[in-house]
C-alpha cells in the first residue's frame, strides 16, 4: 500500500459512518409495520470480510454487540460456499440469534470474486408466530412456544429468492405482509451497503483492507487508553427483576467490574440461575449490553467498531439468566438485557462517576395488543421510553431513549390511523423522578382504548417492586404502574401479564422516572421552584423530598 | 429604466447589490445595525440608488434574505409562547421523538421547549383518525387559556390539535375564537404550516413558527414602511430556507419557512453559478462577519433536506439522526455552520488556550482596528496586522487603526502566551481556519466524499481571505472565487425565482387513479398558484408548472415522487408504476411487485422575473475608489513570515500571477499565499490553483 494518509483514514472512517446511516435511514423509509417504521427497533452494520464491525448506525445498540457472535457463526456455517448475490437470514437464538423476532439479515459482498466485507440488517418483526401477537410473551416457558426459528441459512442463493424458505415465514407469521415487507426493506438496505462498499473500494482498492485493520486499532486504542486512566481493582454492583411473571421471587443481576492495567473484566457471576418465564438473555445480548454501558463511560470520539470490544471480558456461567441453556424462553430478554446495562452502570458509577447516570426509566415498557378488527388481524406492538436518571452536574432527562437504543415512539396520528385504539394520554407523570441535588427525569403516561371487540393484551413492564436506583445520596424513582378500566371499574395489574380484554376497556402505564444524583438537600430551590411552576414536582412532594416550603415560580 | 435591488443581512455587513434592466450591476457594503437592521438597508439603498442614477421608484422588486429569523432562536431571544393542544397531550411538545444525535453521550441534554410546561394548555376537544369529531370543542376552554396568558404576558400562540390535518375545523374554530378575543396575541394553526400528520413534528414546526412570528413580522413591516416612506412601491420578496423567494406577508405569517432565509440565498446562488460555468462538483464556502458555513452541490445538485433541526454549535450532517435542536419539517438547503467569522474574538481559555470565536464583536463595537470601542482583538485585526486587508474598510470609507489592533493582539494573546505579535496574529488565523474547516469536513468527509476530489467556491466578506488556506488543509487544490464574492449571497438571490408549492392528498391504489379527477384537481391546484403568484406580481404566463405525484408500496410511510404532466391520459397513468419500479429500484436496489399507492399530487410553480441575473453576461460598474493597488505592501504569511506581496485591484487583475499576491475589490479581498497560482476563467471568476500538498 502506499503510506499510510491520515485524511484518507478519515475520509474512509467517516465514509464507513456515512454508509451505515445511509443504511439506516433506507430501512425506515422502506419498512412497513409500525414497529420498524416508526418505533425504528432495528439496527445496522458493516462487517470486514472477517465478520468484524467496522462501523455501526445510531441505532439500537442492544443489538450490536450479538454481531460479532452471529458473523463467526455464519462464517463458519458457510466457509467456502458464500457468493456474490447470497443473504442469509437468522434468528434462533440457540444459532446466532437474540430472540425469534429480531431477524437477522447479513449480505456479503463482493467485488468480482472478492468477499469485501457484510451489510448486516437486524429488525425486530412484529410478529413470528408463536402463542401470542407479537411474539414477544414473557408467560412463554419453552422456545418452541416463541414462534418460527431460523437455523442460518440462504434466503438468497447467487442472486435466486429462496421461496421455500419465504413459504415457511408467510404461513407461520399472523401478519405475513408486514412481515415480508420488512424482509423487504432488510434486503433493500443490505443492497444499500453492497452498492456504497463498493463504491468506498472502487476509489481506495486494496488499500482499504489496511485501513480497516487501522481503524479497528483506533478503536482498541483508545478504550485501552481510557481504561488505564481507572484505578486498578474489583468494582461490584447489583441490581434486581422484579420476578419472571411466574415467581415473585426478585432476580438478581449481579456484576463484578475487574479494572486491571488497560482491561476490563465484567463476571456476572452471583447473578440468577436460568428461570421458567422468557426474560433468559443469550450470552450474545449479554456482551451487547455490558460493551454499550462501558461504551457510555469511554470518550465520545471512540469508533463503534470490534476493536472496542478487544479490551473487554465479559463472563456469565452457563444455565445463569445470562447465559441460558436450550430449550429455556427468551422472548422478552430485553428486559435483562436493560438489567445489566442498569448493574453495569452502577458498577461504573464506583469507576468513573462524571460519566455515569443514576438508574433510567429500567427499560420501555412493550405494550401488545393483537386480535381481529373487521375480520382483519392487528398487532400492535408499542414501546414506551423513557427516562435519564440524574448525573454528576446537571438533572436527568424526561421523554428519551434508553441510552442501550436509539428508539422513537410511535406518533398517536399513526397509532390511531392503523389500529383500532384510542390514546387518552400521552405525558409525563409527575413527581415520579427520584429526588436528588440532581433529579431523575420523569416517567411518562399512556393510556390506550380498546375500539375492536376483543383482543389479547400482553405487558411486558418492570420496576413496581424494584424502583430505579439513586446515585450519592439520590433517591430511587417512583415505581411503575399498570392498571386497567373495565366497565367503569379501575384495578391494578401485574408488572407483567397476558390478557383477553373487551371493547371500552382502558389501559394505562405508568412508567418509573430516572433516580436521583446526589443529596437532594443541595437541590438549588430556584430549581424546585420551577419545576413545582411546571408541574413536574407537586408542592406536596417538593416539601417531603426537599423540605421545600412555599409555591412554584 | 427599472432595476431590481438585493439585500443581504449579515451579523457585521448588509450587502446590497442592484442589477439594472440594461444588465449593470452596482453593490455596496454597509454595516449592519443590528438592533434595527431596516437602517442599513435603507443607509445602503440610498448610495447604490445614486451610483447607478436611479429613483426608489424604479425599482421592480426588492429582495431579501435575512438572519432575524435564525438569530431570534440562536439567541432564544423569540415571543413569550402559549400552545393551545388536545386534552391529555400538552407534554407531545416536550417528549418529541425520543431520539439523541450520538449515542453513548449520557452528558447530552435535550434543547428546552419552546413553550415551557405552564404555557402549555389543554382544550376539552377530540377528532379520531378519520376526522370525526369525538369530543365537540369547548370555546370555553380556548378563552380561559387566553384570559390566562393574557395575564402572564404571552405574546404568540401555537394551535395545534391531534388530527387536524384531517378535520381542521377545531383548531379553525380555536383559532378564530382566540384571534377574536384576543386580538395582541399572534396566532399559529398548525394547519396553516404543515397540514400533515405526525403530531409532534406538526407541533414543533408551529412551535417555531409562533416564537419568531413577532420577532419577524415586526422586523418585515418596519423595513416595508421605511421602504415605501423612501419612495418604493416594489414588492418586498424574502428568501426562504430553501432557496426560493415568496412575499413579504407569507414570511411574517410562517416564518418558520424563512429561518435559515440568509444562508441558503448564498449557497443557491453558487449553484447557479455553478451550473451556469459547468462546474458540477463544489464545496461552498461562504465567511462573514459572525458564521462561516458551507454546502455541497455535487453532481450538480445542492444538498437539500425536507425537515431539519436547528440548534446553536455544528449541525449533523445525518440524514438518519438529526441535531436534537428545534424540529421543523419544512424545506430547506442543507448547510453546516460554524460561529466563526471575521469579527469571531480571539482569547485565552481558562485551560490556557487559544480559542477563536463562537463570541463575536458584531458590528459594534466591531474589531479593534475600526476604532469604534472594540479592545479585544478579532480574526480582521489579525488579518490587518499580517497586511492581508487593507489598512482601510470596505471602499475606502474608513482608516483602519492598524496599531491599535497590534497593541490589542500583544496585550491579550501575545505577552500571556509569550509569542511575538505576529505569532500571536498568525495562530488566530491558524485556528479561525481549522474551526472552519469542520462545517467543510461535516458537508464532505463526514458524509463520505473525499475533500480533494472538489473545488471550493469561496464568497461572503471574508471568505476569500481565507479560502485558499482552508483547501489546503483539506488537500483541496482549486478554489474559485466568483465575481462580487464579498455580496455573493445579495447577488444570488438576482438570479432567484418565485416559488410555489401546492399539495393535495390522493390517498388511493395507483390503480385507482382517473384522469378526469387528476385534471380537475390539478385546476384546482393551479388555480391556487397562479392566485398565489399573482399577489406577488407574476402573470401565468410567466409562470412554469411541474407536476409529481408521491407514490409507495402499501404500508410504507415515505413516498418517492414522480413526474406527472398536465391533464395525463391513461397512457400517462400508465407509465406511473414501471416509473416508480425504476425509481424504487435506483434508491433501494430491488424491483418490488407488492401494491402501490398514489400518496399525494404536488404542483411546483415558479415565477420567473423578467430580468433574472445572467452570470455569464455580469457587467459591474466598480467604482473608482477601491483597493490601494496596483502597488506592492508587506504581508506576513504561515510559514513564511513577511513577503513583499503584490498588490492588484480586480478590475486590472489579468493573470495569471503566482502568490503571494493580494487582489482587491469593494466588496472583499482575495488572498493568494505563496505556493500558489492565480488566473482568470473565461466566465470571469478568478481560480486559485495550489500546490499537490506531498
Amino acid at each position: 500500500m502506499s503510506a499510510f494518509d491520515p485524511i484518507t483514514f478519515a475520509v474512509i472512517k467517516s465514509g464507513l459512518d456515512t454508509i451505515v446511516d445511509d443504511m439506516a435511514y433506507a430501512v425506515m423509509r422502506t419498512a412497513r409495520s409500525p414497529i420498524v417504521r416508526d418505533v425504528l427497533d432495528y439496527s445496522v452494520t458493516l462487517c470486514d470480510a472477517r465478520g468484524r464491525i467496522l462501523s455501526q448506525a445510531k441505532t439500537v445498540a442492544l443489538h450490536l454487540g450479538a454481531v460479532p457472535d452471529a458473523m463467526d457463526l455464519v462464517l463458519a456455517q458457510f466457509a467456502g460456499n458464500l457468493f456474490p448475490g447470497d443473504v442469509v437470514v437468522l434468528n434462533d437464538p440457540y444459532n446466532g440469534g437474540m430472540h425469534l423476532p429480531d431477524i437477522f439479515m447479513i449480505k456479503p459482498i463482493f467485488s468480482e470474486q472478492t468477499l469485501l466485507g457484510f451489510s448486516v440488517v437486524i429488525a425486530h418483526h412484529c410478529d413470528v408466530g408463536g402463542r401470542v401477537p407479537g411474539s414477544n410473551a414473557s408467560d412463554s416457558t419453552e422456545i418452541f412456544q416463541e414462534g418460527l426459528r431460523i437455523a442460518p441459512m440462504k434466503l438468497y442463493e447467487r442472486g435466486a429468492v429462496n421461496r421455500t424458505l419465504l413459504q415457511i415465514i408467510a404461513s407461520n407469521v399472523r401478519l405475513p405482509d408486514l412481515v415480508l415487507g420488512d424482509i423487504d426493506a432488510q434486503f433493500a438496505t443490505c443492497l444499500i451497503g453492497e452498492r456504497e462498499l463498493r463504491r468506498l473500494f472502487d476509489r481506495y482498492g486494496s488499500d482499504l483492507e489496511v485501513y480497516f485493520d487501522r481503524l479497528l486499532d483506533y478503536g482498541e486504542t483508545l478504550t485501552r487508553k481510557a481504561i488505564s486512566a481507572w484505578p486498578d481493582g474489583d468494582y461490584h454492583f447489583t441490581d434486581y427483576i422484579d420476578g419472571d411473571g411466574f415467581s415473585a421471587a426478585a432476580i438478581p443481576i449481579q456484576c463484578k467490574i475487574t479494572v486491571t492495567g488497560d482491561h476490563l473484566t465484567v463476571d456476572f457471576a452471583g447473578s440468577s440461575p436460568q428461570v421458567k418465564g422468557a426474560i433468559n438473555a443469550t450470552f450474545s445480548f449479554v456482551k451487547s449490553a455490558t460493551y454499550l454501558t462501558i461504551r457510555c463511560a469511554l470518550d465520545h470520539d471512540v469508533p463503534n467498531n470490534a476493536g472496542v470490544y478487544r479490551a473487554i471480558t465479559v463472563l456469565a456461567p452457563e444455565g445463569s439468566i445470562l447465559n441460558p441453556r436450550m430449550p429455556a424462553p427468551v422472548a422478552a430478554r430485553a428486559l435483562t438485557g436493560y438489567r445489566v446495562v442498569d448493574a453495569v452502570m452502577g458498577g461504573l458509577a464506583q469507576i468513573a462517576p462524571g460519566k455515569v447516570m443514576a438508574a433510567g426509566e429500567g427499560g420501555n415498557t412493550v405494550v401488545a395488543i393483537g386480535g381481529y378488527s373487521g375480520g382483519r388481524p392487528f398487532v400492535l406492538v408499542d414501546m414506551i421510553n423513557g427516562a435519564w436518571g440524574g448525573r454528576a452536574n446537571k438533572d436527568g432527562i424526561e421523554g428519551i431513549t434508553n441510552p442501550s437504543q436509539n428508539m422513537s415512539n410511535l406518533p398517536i396520528e399513526s397509532l390511531e390511523r392503523q389500529f383500532p385504539l384510542l390514546m387518552e394520554e400521552y405525558g409525563f407523570r409527575p413527581d415520579s423522578g427520584g429526588a436528588g441535588q440532581y433529579r431523575g427525569g420523569l416517567g411518562l403516561v399512556r393510556q390506550y382504548r380498546l375500539l375492536a371487540d376483543t383482543a389479547v393484551l400482553q405487558l411486558r413492564a418492570d420496576r413496581h417492586e424494584h424502583p430505579p436506583y439513586g446515585l450519592f445520596g439520590g433517591k430511587p424513582a417512583a415505581s411503575s404502574r399498570n392498571s386497567i378500566c373495565e366497565n367503569g371499574a379501575w384495578r391494578q395489574l401485574p408488572a407483567k401479564i397476558t390478557l383477553e380484554i373487551t371493547a371500552g376497556t382502558v389501559i394505562r402505564h405508568e412508567q418509573a422516572g430516572g433516580g436521583g444524583f446526589g443529596d437532594p438537600t443541595w437541590r438549588d430551590p430556584a430549581a424546585i421552584a420551577r419545576d413545582i411552576g411546571n408541574g413536574k414536582v407537586t408542592a406536596q412532594a417538593a416539601q417531603a423530598d426537599y423540605g421545600f416550603q412555599g409555591d412554584g415560580a | 429604466m427599472q432595476a431590481r435591488l438585493s439585500v443581504d443581512i449579515g451579523g457585521t455587513f448588509t450587502d446590497l447589490v442592484l442589477l439594472r434592466d440594461d444588465g449593470v450591476s452596482f453593490s455596496c457594503k454597509v454595516s449592519s445595525t443590528p438592533a434595527e437592521p431596516e437602517e442599513a438597508v435603507i443607509t445602503g439603498m440610498r448610495l447604490v440608488l445614486a451610483e447607478a442614477g436611479l429613483e426608489p421608484a424604479t425599482l421592480s422588486e426588492v429582495l431579501h434574505g435575512t438572519t432575524v429569523g435564525s438569530n431570534t432562536l440562536l439567541q432564544m431571544a423569540g415571543a413569550r409562547c402559549g400552545l393551545l393542544t388536545t386534552m391529555g397531550f400538552r407534554d407531545v411538545l416536550e417528549i418529541g421523538r425520543l431520539r439523541t444525535p450520538g449515542m453513548f453521550d449520557l452528558s447530552w441534554d435535550k434543547p428546552r421547549p419552546l413553550v415551557e410546561r405552564r404555557y402549555r394548555l389543554e382544550v376539552r376537544e377530540r377528532m379520531n383518525a378519520a376526522g370525526d369529531v369525538l369530543t365537540p370543542i369547548e370555546i370555553d376552554d380556548v378563552l380561559a387559556a387566553g384570559a390566562f396568558f393574557a395575564g402572564e404576558g404571552i405574546e404568540s400562540v401555537a394551535i395545534c390539535f391531534l388530527h387536524s390535518y384531517k378535520n381542521p375545523a377545531h383548531e379553525r374554530a380555536a383559532a378564530d375564537a382566540f384571534a377574536a378575543a384576543f386580538p395582541h396575541i399572534a396566532v399559529t394553526a398548525s394547519i396553516d404550516v404543515l397540514p400533515e400528520p405526525g403530531e409532534y413534528e406538526r407541533s414543533s414546526t408551529t412551535a417555531v413558527n409562533a416564537y419568531v412570528l413577532p420577532a419577524l413580522r415586526g422586523y418585515l413591516n418596519r423595513l416595508e414602511q421605511k421602504l415605501r416612506s423612501e419612495g418604493v412601491t416594489a414588492p418586498l420578496l424574502i428568501g426562504n430556507s430553501n432557496g426560493g423567494l415568496s412575499g413579504a406577508a407569507i414570511a411574517q405569517q410562517k416564518p418558520v419557512f424563512f429561518i435559515s432565509s440568509g444562508r441558503a440565498s448564498g449557497a443557491v446562488g453558487a449553484a447557479r453559478l455553478g451550473v451556469a460555468t459547468g462546474e458540477e462538483n463544489l464545496v461552498v464556502f461562504d465567511m462573514g462577519g459572525t458564521t462561516a458555513s458551507a454546502a455541497l452541490i455535487h453532481r450538480g445538485v445542492l444538498g437539500r433536506t425536507h425537515e431539519y433541526e436547528f440548534r446553536a454549535g455544528m449541525s449533523v450532517p445525518s440524514r438518519f439522526i438529526k441535531a436534537g435542536g428545534y424540529m421543523m419539517r419544512v424545506p430547506t438547503i442543507d448547510v453546516a455552520e460554524v460561529g466563526n467569522g471575521a469579527g469571531s474574538i480571539a482569547a485565552i481559555d481558562p485551560g490556557g488556550l487559544l480559542t477563536v470565536g463562537p463570541v463575536s464583536a458584531g458590528a459594534r463595537p466591531g474589531p479593534v482596528c475600526y476604532g469604534l470601542g472594540g479592545e479585544r482583538p478579532t480574526v480582521t485585526d489579525a488579518n490587518v496586522v499580517l497586511g492581508l486587508l487593507p489598512p482601510f474598510l470596505a471602499g475606502g470609507s474608513l482608516e483602519l487603526d492598524v496599531e491599535a489592533a497590534r497593541t490589542a493582539i500583544a496585550r491579550e494573546l501575545g505577552a500571556p502566551l509569550g509569542l511575538t505579535v505576529e505569532q500571536a496574529a498568525l495562530g488566530i488565523r491558524d485556528i479561525a481556519n481549522s474551526n472552519m474547516v469542520r462545517a467543510i469536513r461535516a458537508v464532505t468527509v463526514e458524509r463520505g466524499l473525499d475533500p480533494r476530489d472538489l473545488k471550493l467556491m469561496a464568497f461572503g466578506g471574508s471568505g476569500p481571505v481565507h479560502a485558499c488556506d482552508v483547501a489546503a488543509i483539506l488537500g483541496i487544490t482549486e478554489v474559485l472565487f466568483p465575481p462580487s464574492p464579498g455580496v455573493f449571497t445579495a447577488m444570488g438571490m438576482l438570479a432567484g425565482t418565485v416559488e410555489h408549492h401546492e399539495l393535495r392528498n390522493t390517498h388511493m391504489p395507483i390503480e385507482a387513479l382517473q384522469p378526469g379527477q387528476l385534471s380537475s384537481l390539478q385546476a384546482e391546484m393551479e388555480e391556487a398558484a397562479f392566485a398565489a403568484l399573482a399577489r406577488q406580481g407574476y402573470a401565468p404566463d410567466g409562470i412554469t408548472l411541474g407536476y409529481e405525484i408521491n407514490l409507495r408500496l402499501q404500508g410504507q410511510d415515505a413516498a418517492l415522487p414522480i413526474a406527472l404532466v398536465r391533464d395525463p391520459d391513461q397512457a400517462a397513468l400508465a407509465v406511473l408504476l414501471p416509473a416508480f419500479i425504476e425509481k424504487y429500484y435506483e434508491t433501494y436496489g430491488y424491483r418490488p411487485s407488492d401494491a402501490v399507492e398514489a400518496v399525494s399530487l404536488r404542483l411546483h410553480s415558479q415565477g420567473k422575473s423578467h430580468a433574472a441575473l445572467d452570470f455569464l453576461n455580469l457587467r459591474s460598474a466598480e467604482s473608482a475608489a477601491t483597493g490601494t493597488g496596483p502597488g506592492v505592501r508587506m504581508g506576513c504569511f504561515s510559514g513564511h513570515g513577511w513577503l513583499e506581496t503584490t498588490v492588484l485591484r480586480r478590475q486590472d487583475f489579468q493573470g495569471p500571477l503566482a502568490g503571494p499576491l493580494i487582489i482587491e475589490s469593494a466588496d472583499t479581498t482575495i488572498v493568494i499565499p505563496p505556493g500558489a497560482i492565480a488566473s482568470v476563467t473565461a466566465t470571469g471568476s478568478i481560480l486559485a490553483t495550489l500546490e499537490q500538498m506531498p
